[in-house]
């Protein structure tokens, strides 16, 4: 009895147990409208708050480039005249290669192919001796490259070449020595000079000689003359006493007479004596007749002897007349001995003095060819130094440069084009949208990203395009180069984000969240801050606006970084959505 | 225990009446409106986030990316039995290594995209092209927000697109573990069990190892993501041996993708439409 009152009362504990286990389960599911309404209403909106801040405040033209290197540019190989044959290229380089100032691009016949910095390609072979603007280049390259060419003045002297033998040395190549024909041409002007200084001595051996002739023939002339003018001095004399006789005065043609005239009064003497004594031997009639002739005898012989020296005395006279008049002649005679003498002498002198002439002219030629091969083989010794050959070297004008295609291939010939390359700096082709372009200027810098590779760098702006369209940009873009500034990253090929800062505060300035400034009913802009719970609105300037925040300024300083201000408010989240 | 039972009977009912959330008859569970929403705010953001990274990118209004959604297994002409039964899912047998962007021919990706993003792409220059789908979609170039939406699985997406995810969807919604809560309430009634129980024997004897439809696809698409280096690959550049891998995972998908279309319009389909009415009293679109 007991244990069914027992089981009884376990069967109503049980049966309250459940109505008390029903009753909270329906308790806990069952509500009532009001706390239904209670449970389901929005919960109270509770403030986002957010600091104002001090940034500084940039507003960005944000686009996106390809880095690309410089424009490709050829290299092409001059011909060198001092190897004479062109080279077949030995080796070449892999594209996407740098190359520095200095290094060896490619290798023709056993030869390298140098390249160096400079605006004017190489065009020609570059020996001690040479000059202009190509050695210049040369010489500035070897300055930099610290291998000391001396002066940088465009000549090819013995310094630059014993910079460009270090050059070669130093990348272990050996330099360009003389060719086999530069020492042949070499030798032929050393013959050729010392013919050419043997003639220029006999020359002068020759003008010595003439010189000496002038002299002698100065000397034999004055001679001549001299003499011919002693000889003239005494034909002169002899025309003077010509012209004494014939003034009759002439004491030869006197005495001739005075003696004729003595023979003929003596004759006549002797006759009138004769007739005086054959008259007295005649009238003397003692007189024989013996002495009659002999008287007769005698005057005859007067009379032939008066004869006689009257005929003597006309010939001595007509002798010495004809004397007087030979010395006019032999005064022209002398005359024109004395200046024969003088023009001989005159003729042999300026004879002479042709010969000295032409000897002198020949020592001219002669030095002059001595002189001028002596020039020439010193050039050409200096030549024979380290030269450069035009096939070398390539002058680029900004390095590094990177390969960027080969068109040449081994065993080629190593003239003209073999490859193109580009300058190591980079830049970015890019476009700005038909608003945006304006903003942007050249040398405006440029932030250089791209997130997903980790690449960062800056750049500057090189080129806004004046009108959409161009450079492969759509028309509804202008085209933007972006020049990379040095970057250890290699962009090249990459797309990257180009951010350009247009507009900037200028430092930092307090700053809030756009959606934290709200307009009020008078127009003014406020921004709603909280000061430990309690809000209150601020009034604020607003400036700059950038990036979802705006520059506020609030005279009063009531608004101070640090300060939280309203942003919105918390709301209920959506079912599916967030 | 009658009149317990008597007495729960109102609570229980309650309890029913209300709807569990996320149920949505949309993709996640979401409605019609939830999903439009999430669609053109989605877009939205990822439009934000391509102009932070320098590039154009025209938001895709919810229409169009319902379009590329729609494009799912759909060519002009066709049928989806026909299209399975042709090329698959469509996961390998259109693959080219192209990004969506320049296919010409089945790609929902690229509805699902827009036409103006497409010129824009188009445009670009190669380098910037592969950045522009680096930045909007991540490694996976296949994955945009329609066909993400559509396979529901989000966790293959990447870039902005991943992004602007993770500010309109959920955390849990992005993890491929994720499962729509309407599916996986079809999937707990008893009458679903069995029928998967009968598909997964069938297709076993048909050689295909799954344990539900929905794990064919994402299996095709890690198979082709490993053969094609993430999708990469160019069929063009692919070596012989990958072409005939490729080929063979294409008549693998044909194959699979037949038996399961067919298996699941004759058993699985009717099992579902039957849960759906009951739950939702309309049948799901």
């Amino acid at each position: 009895m007991v244990a069914k009152r027992v089981n009884v009362l376990w069967a109503i504990l049980g049966a309250v147990g459940g109505m008390a286990l029903g009753a909270w389960y329906m308790g806990s599911r069952i509500q009532s409208p009001a706390e239904m309404a209670a449970r389901t209403a929005a919960p109270e909106a509770s403030p986002i708050l957010v600091p104002v801040e001090a940034r500084v405040l940039s507003s960005d033209v944000v686009t996106r480039g390809t880095v690309r290197f410089g424009l490709p540019q050829p290299i092409s190989i001059a011909p060198s005249t001092v190897k004479g044959a062109v080279g077949l290229i030995s080796s070449l380089p892999r594209p996407n290669t740098n190359f520095g100032e200095g290094e060896v691009i490619l290798s023709a016949s056993g030869r390298p192919v140098f390249v160096l910095s400079g605006a004017a390609p190489a065009f020609r072979d570059m020996a001690p001796g040479t000059s202009g603007g190509d050695v210049r280049q040369l010489e500035e390259a070897l300055a930099r490259l610290g291998f000391d060419p001396g002066t940088v003045d465009g000549n090819y002297d013995q310094k630059t070449s014993g910079a460009v033998e270090r050059m070669y040395r130093k990348v272990g190549w050996d330099p360009f020595a003389p060719t086999r024909e530069q020492r042949a041409a070499v030798a032929a002007f050393e013959r050729e000079w010392s013919d050419a200084a043997r003639a220029q001595l006999a020359a002068e051996a020759t003008r010595e000689t003439a010189v000496k002739a002038v002299a002698a023939a100065r000397a034999t002339a004055e001679q001549n003359t001299r003499q011919a003018a002693l000889d003239s001095a005494a034909r002169i004399g002899d025309s003077r006493q010509l012209a004494d006789a014939r003034a009759g005065k002439s004491l030869a043609l006197e005495a001739e007479r005075a003696r004729a005239a003595h023979s003929a009064t003596a004759a006549s003497a002797d006759v009138a004596t004769q007739v005086a004594d054959r008259a007295l031997i005649v009238l003397d009639p003692r007189q024989t007749e013996t002495a009659r002739a002999a008287a007769e005898a005698k005057l005859k012989v007067a009379r032939a002897a008066q004869r006689k020296a009257k005929l003597e005395a006309d010939l001595a006279i007509q002798t010495a007349a004809r004397e007087a008049g030979l010395a006019d002649e032999r005064i022209r005679v002398a005359e024109g001995a004395v200046k024969a003498a003088r023009l001989e002498g005159e003729r042999n002198v300026r004879a002479a003095q042709e010969q000295q002439t032409l000897a002198e002219f020949d020592v001219q030629v002669a030095s002059e060819r001595a002189g001028r091969l002596e020039r020439e083989l010193a050039t050409a010794r200096a030549k024979l130094g380290v030269q450069v050959p035009a096939d070398e070297v390539v002058f680029i004008p900004s390095l590094p440069i990177r390969v960027h295609e080969v068109t040449a291939a081994v065993a080629a010939n190593a003239s003209g084009p073999v490859m193109s390359v580009t300058d190591n700096q980079l830049s970015i082709d890019s476009q700005l949208p038909l608003e945006a372009a304006p903003l942007v200027k050249p040398g405006m810098k440029v932030a250089i990203d791209e997130q997903a590779l980790g690449i960062k760098a800056t750049g500057v702006v090189e080129t806004v395009a004046n009108t959409p369209g161009t450079r492969g940009v759509d028309g509804y873009h202008f085209y933007l180069g972006v020049r990379v500034e040095t970057t250890p990253v290699p962009l090249a090929g990459f797309s990257v984000r180009l951010t350009i800062p247009i507009e900037t505060s200028k430092g930092s300035v307090t700053a809030v969240p756009t959606s934290a400034v709200s307009l009020a009913a008078d127009g003014t802009s406020r921004v709603l801050v909280d000061r430990g719970g309690k809000q209150e609105y601020v009034t604020v300037q607003p400036g700059l606006s950038t990036g979802g925040y705006v520059e506020v300024d609030a005279s009063d300083a009531r608004l101070v970084p640090g300060q939280l201000v309203v942003v919105g408010y918390k709301t209920a989240e959506p079912a599916a959505v967030k | 225990m009658g009149a317990f039972a008597v007495l729960l009977a109102p609570a229980i009912a309650a309890a029913q009446a209300q709807a569990p959330k996320g149920l949505g008859t949309e993709e996640f569970g979401m409605s019609p409106r939830e999903l439009v929403q999430a669609i053109e705010k989605t877009e939205e953001l990822i439009a934000r986030c391509m102009r932070e990274q320098g590039f154009q990118y025209i938001a895709a209004d919810h229409k169009t990316v319902r379009a590329g959604m729609s494009a799912d297994k759909n060519l002009p002409g066709l049928s989806e039995e026909e299209f399975v039964s042709r090329h698959g899912f469509g996961v390998s047998t259109f693959y080219t290594g192209l990004p969506p962007q320049l296919a010409t021919g089945y790609s929902p990706a690229r509805v699902g995209l827009g036409e103006r993003n497409v010129q824009i792409f188009r445009k670009l220059s190669p380098a910037d092209q592969v950045a522009y789908n680096r930045a909007l979609l991540g490694d996976d170039t296949s994955s945009t927000l329609a066909v993400a939406l559509e396979i529901e699985d989000l966790s293959r997406t990447g870039g902005c697109t991943r992004k602007a995810l993770t500010e309109t969807f959920k955390p849990d919604q992005l993890k491929a573990t994720h499962y729509n809560p309407q599916d996986a309430l079809i999937n707990k009634d008893p009458r679903m069990k069995a029928a998967l129980g009968f598909w997964q024997r069938e297709m076993k004897k048909a050689g295909f190892e799954y344990g539900h439809p929905d794990e064919i696809e994402p299996d095709l698409r890690n198979r082709l993501a490993t053969l094609t280096d993430g999708g990469k690959l160019l069929v063009s550049k692919m070596s012989a041996d990958q072409k005939t891998a490729l080929r063979k995972l294409q008549d693998f998908e044909r194959l699979v993708a037949a038996k399961s279309f067919k298996m699941q319009e004759e058993v699985l389909a009717p099992v579902e439409e039957r849960i759906q009415q009951e739950l939702f009293s309309r049948k799901v679109q």
